[in-house]
């Protein structure tokens, strides 16, 4: 029997994003999963399984068990994961799979971190991996350097202009400042985006998402017959997929597609969905670049349409696809995608604050490990 | 050791491996290296410890031409790693050799705006440096041909 529509998130929490004194990353992390449980009608006493991404500023890799020991609970299952931008994505996949063949009934999937006013994060050579880590030689440091010989190919081979990647980060922005918890909320225009300081060509910093955000995401899932007996609406886990092209950027092929194409493929084949079905999307938004070429590999554009399809205003809540809804990682915070997974669940639901009319169907996406890891979630109002 | 740890967090210069060995030893003679497996013939960067297409564990290294296109690239106008504090703006590309891997290196020996996809460029060195345990290397970057 297939996995599509048989879980459901079934709670939510957040904590303050963005500049948060004085909270360490743990204790946003405890906060989100109490808000997430409290969200869908549940406590301490159901949850027995535990899915966690470890803070940057403490990378441990049994982060499960210390935040598990911390929460005072024996779940029946539990993962650290650690793919890089799709982990959290990745999660909930396993949280389904999980509950799906009985190892667990209620699993709550958590990030937090507190790099904007706590330690300062480490992700070096050791993190990295011996010999992997070479290109730190010569300078390859820093995500924005990473994405933009993508962007930079992307734009020479599809002729996608400086306007088309402005036009991504206006839009987010337009949906963060109606969000009181985005770290940023000032509306931009285009003037705004092309004179925002060159980053690393062809990215400015308008380009990239938030350096650092304090904050912490939880949501919480269950199987479908649980969920009926929570306190919200449940928001069904139609389809997911995942894909990793794990020679990123060797490949000449990575550079302006991908691993998005596959993932995406499996999750639409498994809800019985496609493209034309979503009504709203979140990308994982690490640099407008990605977004774009996200678009295309899940098949709302054209290769080399994306530009154009967001020049016209399609990310919006005027356009075909309203995208990023909460502001995304380039307006709200930078939750390593764990915020787009809360505003996808907040849509299905009606509770955005930039809510789309008729939200039934929302696609998240999380990208990242260095180009090479992608997952995608189809999130729906209706069983299958 | 504290000094160590330090540059495993926060160090830059590339720690010699097993399977990188080949490639930074011939670096100190000035010579590129791709790693060459004896039963399909495929070519890859970095070294690993089996050929990544056919699995097969025997595999030797040969002397690559120097000569390549850049691929994509990008310049670099904010340090965000503290070494590099000194060397902005400069440009980061992806150099497909023609031996086919592609290595990311610097182009250098023009200015960052002279920098095109498509680009022909070739190998030098830089100054001889020692890893974190010791073994000497030289970093390869590229510059136009002229």
């Amino acid at each position: 029997m297939s996995i599509g529509y048989e879980t459901a998130v079934v709670g939510v929490g957040n904590t303050k994003f963005g500049k948060v004194a004085g909270v360490s990353a743990w204790r946003h992390q405890v906060e989100a999963v109490q808000l997430a449980l409290a969200d869908a009608g549940l406590s301490k006493a159901d949850l027995d399984g535990l899915f966690t991404e470890s803070q940057f500023t403490e990378p441990l890799l049994l982060h499960g068990h210390v935040l598990g020991q911390m929460l005072g609970i024996k779940p029946a299952y539990l993962s650290t994961c650690s793919i890089g931008g799709a982990t959290a994505i990745s999660l909930v996949q396993q949280a389904a799979m999980a509950i799906h063949h009985g190892l667990c009934n209620v699993a709550v999937c958590v990030y937090g971190d507190n790099p904007k006013t706590g330690f300062p994060a480490l992700f070096g050579k050791v993190q990295m991996g011996r010999g992997q880590a070479d290109s730190l030689a010569f300078g390859m440091a820093g995500g924005p350097v990473m994405e933009a010989r993508s962007a930079m190919r992307y734009k020479h081979d599809y002729g996608v202009t400086d306007e088309m990647f402005g036009a991504v980060p206006i839009a987010f922005r337009e949906h963060a400042s109606r969000n009181p918890n985005a770290q940023y909320r000032d509306l931009l225009s285009m003037q705004d985006y092309l004179g925002s300081r060159m980053i690393s060509d062809p990215l400015r910093m308008l380009d990239c998402c938030i350096g650092a955000s304090d904050g912490a995401v939880a949501v919480v899932v269950t199987s479908e017959q649980r969920s009926a007996d929570c306190r919200k609406r449940p928001v069904y886990i139609a389809g997911f997929g995942a894909a990793n092209n794990l020679d990123g950027l060797s490949d000449p092929t990575h550079y302006t597609s991908f691993a998005g194409k596959r993932s995406s493929s499996t999750a639409y084949e498994m809800a019985g969905l496609g493209p034309d079905d979503v009504r709203v999307a979140q990308w994982y938004d690490c640099f407008t670049s990605t977004v774009l070429i996200t678009i295309e590999d899940y098949g709302f554009t054209g290769k080399g349409e994306a530009g154009p399809f967001a020049l016209e205003g399609n990310l919006t809540l005027r356009g075909r696809l309203p995208s990023n809804t909460s502001g995304g990682m380039l307006s709200e915070a930078n939750l390593t995608g764990w915020n787009a997974l809360a505003e996808g669940v907040r849509q299905v639901r009606g509770e955005s604050t930039s809510q789309v009319d008729n939200a039934s169907v929302c696609v998240v996406s999380g990208h990242g490990g260095f180009q090479a890891s992608h997952a995608t979630l189809l999130l729906t109002e209706a069983t299958g | 050791m504290v000094d160590l740890l330090t540059e495993l967090v926060m160090g830059t210069t590339p720690i010699v491996t097993e399977e990188t060995r080949p490639f930074w030893d011939a670096t100190v003679n000035e010579e590129l290296h791709v790693q060459v497996c004896d039963e399909c013939g495929a070519r890859q960067l970095p070294g690993g410890p089996c050929c990544s297409r056919c699995w097969s564990m025997t595999f030797h290294w040969e002397r690559a031409s120097g000569r390549g296109q850049v691929f994509s690239y990008t310049i670099v106008r904010h340090a965000f790693h503290p070494a590099f504090a000194d060397d902005v703006p400069y440009v980061v590309a992806d150099v497909e050799l023609d031996e086919g891997p592609i290595l990311t290196t610097n182009v250098t020996d023009c200015p960052v705006q002279a920098v095109r996809i498509d680009m022909e460029v070739e190998v030098h060195f830089a100054q001889e440096v020692n890893d974190p345990f010791g073994s000497l290397l030289r970093l390869p970057l590229f510059r136009p041909i002229a």
